[in-house]
């Protein structure tokens, strides 16, 4: 997280091709970014590897607001990015904004 | 104040006493393990931190703050020896005695030994100095014989070869790991590992070892000495029941618990690989990182006064080599194969009256979690649509409203 108040803007992609309900990881500067749309032009935007060992989680299920990941099922609340299951981890979160003609930015 | 004593030091007690901070409970927590280190993972034992692409700070449950942050109290390479359920009271090796409110025994399992197979070349894989003692011994051109193909085997096994070391590994059943995971896996895997160098001797039981100046000799069943350098012993474990039985508790197999964890004593609970647990009417006692996990984090709520048991299904994992071996709820009756296993890229299904009961996947995550789903809700299905791949999974679960398909 330290190195995102530092990071630069990124547009990354077009919200209308975000669906909700879809995992979409996108290279940001040789960083994998993992993007949610929760709808309603909320797009939140996670380092794409699970804090437990890694793995990217772009193979994982998005059941409403929570993400499983595909290796070990850890539990993670996409809009906060905290742990579910188990508690105590949390997603790495970027900043993260549509434009008003849809272009999606993410602070990397 | 209540006191709430936990007694292991893997993720089942630390997922508890996180657990009980999250919900707010402001009573003492004691956390009691005969290691000297932060409760941590086991799984990366066999692998990661074997390999050395782990270091220590990868796989502990919680953070270094974790315990000063939550004002949980470790006592740390101290055993509890003795408990006394009437009393309410654990003694300890170093000769303290703790009284509780509640007793959390999540003391696990060790690994089973065989007789006569002991000194500086014979190894087991439980704990972090089992690892880091093996590791030293991992040096290319040494010669590591396994007895057992089981998980701690065969992930050893892959560790082992990826280093350059010469690896036999002895198997008295005709296939690695078939027992759990059935034979489509266990010949994928027989496969994989002799494509990687691994000499996989199905069939064939050691029987004794000696010592020679320079290494171990092995005698098998039939009479065949083989030389190597070290052992690594992988016949199973045994659940650390010791204080339970003493203290008078229920113990067969595991230490007896209803579903929330009860045992046969008042306010003393069993969590994890020790805890033989009622689980949709049956006893069963697992050795699974993630049940450890969620049978810890439901008893946080259970001593908080939630009623609400967990029933989530058995869920395990094997990483060897780049494959990845997942397996979920139970197995066995009519199985179904999904998937290629030319490609190494399938799950078996087991299925009883049109239901899954579980699976078994290699290198099928998607697989996995949808199914994962599907055991969750009522459903029908054939075995003919669970072998076509072009039948979706997803089709089996109870059909949504799409959320807002409108874009901004």
């Amino acid at each position: 997280m330290a190195d995102t108040a530092t990071g630069q803007w990124h547009a990354v992609m077009d919200v209308d091709d975000l669906w909700e309900g879809e995992l979409e990881s996108v290279d940001v500067e040789g960083t994998s970014v993992l993007l949610i749309n929760l709808g309603g032009n909320q797009v939140m935007a996670y380092r794409n590897r699970c804090p437990h060992q890694d793995w990217p989680l772009q193979d994982g299920d998005l059941d409403g607001t929570t993400l499983t990941c595909a290796q070990h099922l850890w539990e993670f609340d996409v809009t906060s990015g905290r742990g579910v299951n188990p508690a105590n981890c949390a997603l790495v979160g970027y900043e993260c904004k549509v434009d008003e003609d849809g272009t999606v930015q993410v602070r990397v | 104040m209540s006191r709430y004593v936990l007694v292991g030091g893997g993720v089942a007690t630390a997922a508890t006493a996180t657990g009980l901070r999250a919900a707010g409970f402001a009573g003492e927590i004691v956390l009691v393990s005969g290691e000297p280190h932060l409760p941590y993972e086991r799984p990366p034992l066999s692998k990661e931190y074997l390999a050395g692409t782990f270091g220590r700070g990868d796989f502990q449950a919680n953070p270094d703050g974790w315990a000063a942050d939550n004002d949980i109290e470790l006592v740390l390479g101290t055993r509890a020896q003795a408990l006394d359920p009437g009393l309410r009271r654990l003694s300890l090796s170093d000769g303290s005695t703790l009284t509780y409110d509640a007793l959390v025994l999540g003391t696990g399992v060790r690994a089973r030994t065989l007789p006569g197979f002991e000194g500086d070349r014979v190894h087991v894989v439980r704990t972090i100095a089992d690892s880091e003692r093996l590791a030293e011994r991992l040096v290319p051109g040494r010669h590591l014989a396994i007895l057992g193909a089981g998980f701690i085997g065969c992930e050893v096994a892959a560790v082992a070869a990826a280093k350059g070391v010469r690896v036999t590994v002895f198997e008295p059943e005709a296939l690695p790991l078939a027992r759990v995971v059935g034979p489509e896996v266990g010949h994928a895997m027989l496969d994989v590992h002799g494509e990687q160098g691994v000499v996989i001797r199905t069939g064939e039981l050691v029987t004794g070892m000696s010592e020679t100046p320079s290494g171990v000799e092995l005698r098998t069943r039939d009479g065949e000495v083989v030389e190597c350098d070290d052992v690594l012993v992988g016949v199973g474990s045994v659940p650390n029941t010791e204080l339970a039985v003493e203290a008078g508790l229920d113990v067969d197999g595991g230490i007896l618990a209803d579903e929330h964890g009860r045992t046969s004593a008042p306010d003393v609970y069993a969590v994890g690989d020790v805890a033989s647990r009622l689980h949709h009417g049956r006893h069963v006692r697992v050795e699974h990182h993630d049940t450890a996990v969620r049978h810890g984090a439901a008893l946080a709520r259970t001593l908080l006064g939630e009623s609400e048991p967990w029933t989530g299904e058995h869920y395990f994992w094997s990483h060897q080599y780049e494959h990845n071996v997942q397996s979920l709820g139970r197995l066995g009756g009519q199985t179904v194969l999904r998937g290629s296993l030319e490609e190494r890229s399938f799950t078996v299904f087991s299925l009883a009256d049109g239901r899954i009961t579980g699976m078994v996947a290699l290198n099928r995550p998607r697989d996995l979690l949808q199914t994962r789903k599907v055991l969750a809700v009522p459903h029908e299905v054939t075995a003919a649509q669970l072998a076509d791949e072009d039948f979706a999974l997803k089709g089996l679960l109870p059909q949504r409203p799409r959320r807002s398909e409108v874009r901004a």
